[in-house]
């Protein structure tokens, strides 16, 4: 196996066998307080809800490893879920539309990410949360400012919260179809090798020949998709999507992906630390709710969770 | 003029190396007071660093330095400053958005109760302004709203305001017209009458006539010469300047076949902005072109330009003798036009430093190994793999990053990446920079390869030597246009030189008499 390494399994980062480590320690530790929290039925349902995480991760990350960031992410989950139970409510071809319409609705947004980054040249922190705040305005609008009343599909509940074979949530198995589509993205096509090389010199991969206008772009949409398809699953585990529905969600895919060992100055990165980074976020969020520790507190964690990590693993570019 | 017994600065038997590359070697230079010293040299002759070292930027490997017969060592330029040794850099040292009193006290602000004192900042700016003879400039005004020539005075300005006691000037006037040239001279003049010792570098002959008392020429990082201004015609210095052994191999050049196809690359009345002016040249099949002159001259606008990285590029770029557009390296490197740019800093422009070598081999290629945008691993292998072999690239295996290589194996990576495209018109900027001796002769065999399957090659150096050893033909720019085409024995170094600094050789005597003084 001397091919390029997979983006898979990138050697064994440390950072990633750190979060694996620290999810092992946080379900012994769980363990002591509760022998249910390793029982099977927990442990699925965990993996269950952190596949919402997971999907929307992915669009997170891929926007990482270009060395940008997605702040938008909030309010195009909101868009995803609101939207697509909106389509639910316009009849039968609605809802049987109510899926990729929600993820178009999303893409355009990524798309609208995109352009300000890669042909505006703006800073992408900047246009990520002006589009944010502008989804948010267009979903005020939509709504009238209180919870949409229509509810989600069949489909969405299906794939949200349906069993298929041997008790596995649909979710789980929706999660690893993007995660599997997104390994084969980045480690066997040229968008995905485009990807790494913006991430780690954008100036050399334009005299390359890459056209890193395009990839931005394109990126960006995926991870708009990406972020409205996690809110089409939200929607369709609560049956209905809900006002400020992504805002949960923003800081935790950051945290996710660095968690992981991705920097966060780009080029740098696998999926299997994200998976890593997504399954110990949502195992630390369920054991900070078991224990009852408020939402602030909560906020305070994952935000210093987030700067400790930058300090292990995101430092050594910058010194350089 | 220099009335006492020990010269104000002095320096012996500097060296310093970067890596493997000697940029001084035992340098020795003495700076008298009152004096206006000029220093002569080529590209990397050695210059940049003595000033770096005289100015605290960098650390000498060796060697001494006398100041008033003392031995003195800078840690740091403000040390150096301390000293009274002050430069004034080639790039503008101003900060756009401060005023010009701000910039001028920038490093050590005169101060009360530790806050600013504004008003005796406007006082020292008054006073280095009118001794810069400058006194029109505003101490208040925001540098951004001056005029180049300006901001350079007060460049100079900044410099007075440290009460300097050696004065340095690297190619300060290469950025002004004649009309502020002559300004800037009166200035120096004066300085000198003041009793300063100036060191001045610049490539202008003509402005070191009028300007030196004294001259040093430098030559492979040591001084080979030193004389009176006005002692040795154009043609005598032009002669030290050159005058290295050939250390490099290079081979044969075979004769080219005459042919009546039109060129591979033909370039018509190519300008952009103020760099570059009316260029017009071919390059044929199978042939070697240099691109000559001074750094700087337009040399890496020009290759850019072909490759479709600038903006507003004016001019027709005819590929096999029909006129091609080319508006992104993408397009220049698509099969039609088949172009290939080595770039200048192969660290930040030619590779991904913490990716692997394989990544970086195959990175431009990845459309020519793939199938609908799936990379297909089995030829992206093999083609690693030849291109390995056929550069002979030193490499612990093919997954380590690129960065851990050695210089002249990151080059070898740029260059093969780029050979795995295939190209028929390859660009090189600068391509043997900061490699060691073996590895350039490596490359210039397999340029010669390349023009003999049949690429046409366009080929920079700031090296002479590389020109004369591997080009039919070089173009020599200067200010952006090119000032001379030397062909076959044309290409001497005396040649090169002489079209590089824009003199014609033969013709220099009236010019250092005007001098004498």
């Amino acid at each position: 196996m001397n091919a390029p390494a997979p983006a898979l399994w990138r050697k064994i980062d440390p950072a990633v066998a750190t979060a694996f480590g620290c999810t092992i320690l946080l379900l012994f530790l769980g363990s002591l307080y509760s022998s249910s929290f390793l029982s099977p039925e927990y442990l699925l349902q965990q993996l269950k809800v952190a596949s919402f995480l997971g999907v929307i991760a992915t669009g997170m990350m891929l926007v990482i490893l270009l060395g940008q960031i997605d702040l938008s992410v909030p309010w195009v989950v909101a868009v995803g879920g609101m939207m697509s139970t909106a389509a639910t409510g316009w009849g039968p071809t609605g809802e049987a539309l109510a899926i990729p319409f929600g993820v178009a609705c999303g893409i355009c947004l990524g798309f609208a990410n995109g352009f300000g980054v890669a042909y505006l040249r703006l800073p992408s922190m900047i246009v990520t949360l002006g589009v944010n705040a502008v989804a948010q305005g267009l979903m005020v609008v939509h709504t009238g400012g209180f919870s949409p009343q229509d509810s989600s599909s069949d489909a969405m509940r299906f794939i949200a919260t349906g069993h298929t074979l041997l008790g596995i949530p649909n979710a789980l198995i929706v999660w690893a179809l993007v995660g599997g589509a997104t390994v084969f993205l980045l480690s066997r096509t040229t968008f995905g090798r485009a990807i790494y090389g913006i991430g780690n010199r954008e100036r050399a991969a334009y005299l390359s020949g890459v056209k890193t206008q395009r990839v931005v772009l394109f990126t960006f949409a995926i991870a708009g998709g990406l972020s409205a398809f996690g809110g089409i699953l939200l929607a369709g585990y609560a049956s209905k999507a809900a006002q400020a529905m992504g805002d949960a969600y923003l800081l935790p895919s950051i945290a996710a992906v660095v968690l992981g060992g991705a920097s966060i100055l780009g080029g740098r990165g696998s999926y299997i630390g994200t998976i890593a980074g997504v399954i110990l976020i949502t195992l630390l969020q369920s054991i900070l709710s078991v224990i009852q520790m408020e939402e602030a507190g909560r906020q305070v964690i994952y935000g210093a969770v987030i700067i400790a990590m930058l300090l292990l693993y995101g430092r050594e570019k910058v010194a350089r | 003029m220099g009335g006492s017994a020990a010269p104000l600065f002095q320096m012996a038997g500097v060296c310093k190396r970067y890596g493997g590359v000697r940029a001084l070697e035992k340098a020795d230079l003495t700076v008298e007071a009152g004096q206006i010293h000029a220093i002569l040299g080529e590209n990397g002759a050695g210059k940049s660093t003595l000033i770096k070292i005289m100015a605290g930027v960098v650390a000498a490997d060796e060697g001494r330095m006398l100041l008033d017969g003392r031995e003195v060592k800078f840690a740091s330029p403000a040390a150096a400053n301390q000293a009274g040794i002050v430069c004034i850099f080639q790039e503008l040292s101003l900060v756009p958005d401060l005023s010009v009193a701000d910039n001028i006290s920038i490093s050590n602000p005169p101060k009360r109760f530790g806050l600013i004192d504004r008003r005796a900042q406007r006082r020292i700016a008054e006073e280095a302004l009118a001794r810069a003879g400058a006194e029109d400039i505003h101490p208040l005004a925001p540098v951004k709203d001056l005029a180049l020539s300006r901001r350079q005075m007060v460049e100079i300005a900044k410099a007075l305001a440290r009460n300097p006691r050696v004065l340095i000037l690297d190619e300060a006037t290469s950025a002004l017209t004649a009309a502020d040239v002559a300004k800037v001279f009166v200035v120096l003049k004066r300085l000198r009458a003041e009793g300063l010792a100036l060191l001045y570098i610049s490539h202008r002959m003509h402005e070191i006539a009028e300007l030196a008392d004294q001259c040093t020429v430098f030559r492979n990082g040591h001084n080979v010469a030193s004389y009176r201004a006005g002692e040795k015609s154009d043609n005598e210095v032009v002669e030290l300047m050159i005058g290295r052994e050939y250390s490099h191999v290079f081979p044969a050049k075979p004769p080219l076949k005459p042919s009546d196809r039109p060129p591979a690359l033909e370039v018509r009345r190519l300008a952009w902005s103020d760099r570059l002016r009316d260029i017009s040249f071919g390059v044929r099949a199978g042939e070697v072109v240099g691109l000559g002159g001074l750094d700087g001259q337009g040399q890496r606008e020009l290759l850019l330009a072909l490759f479709g990285v600038l903006r507003g590029v004016s001019g027709e770029i005819l590929i096999d003798g029909a006129p091609a557009s080319i508006s992104s390296p993408s397009a220049a490197k698509a099969p039609k036009i088949g172009m290939a740019l080595i770039p200048e800093d192969r660290k930040t422009e030619g590779l991904m430093l913490p990716m692997s070598v394989s990544v970086n081999l195959s990175f431009a290629a990845l459309d020519r190994i793939s199938n609908r945008g799936v990379i297909d691993r089995a030829k992206e292998r093999e083609l690693i793999d030849h291109m390995i072999e056929l550069l002979a690239i030193r490499t612990d295996g093919t997954n380590v990053p690129v960065g851990s290589l050695s210089g002249g194996n990151q080059q070898k990576v740029v260059i093969a990446k780029w050979l795995m495209v295939t190209p028929r018109i390859i660009l090189l900027n600068d391509p043997t920079r900061g490699i060691d001796v073996g590895t350039k002769a490596e490359i210039y065999q397999l340029l010669r390869k390349l023009a003999a399957t049949g690429a046409a090659i366009l080929f920079y150096s700031t090296d002479y030597d590389e020109l004369i050893g591997c080009c039919e033909r070089v173009l020599v720019l200067y200010d952006g246009a090119v000032k001379r085409e030397l062909v076959g024995d044309e290409i001497t170094e005396r040649a090169l030189i002489s079209s590089a600094l824009n003199i014609t050789t033969s013709g220099g005597a009236d010019m250092a008499s005007a001098v004498s003084a």
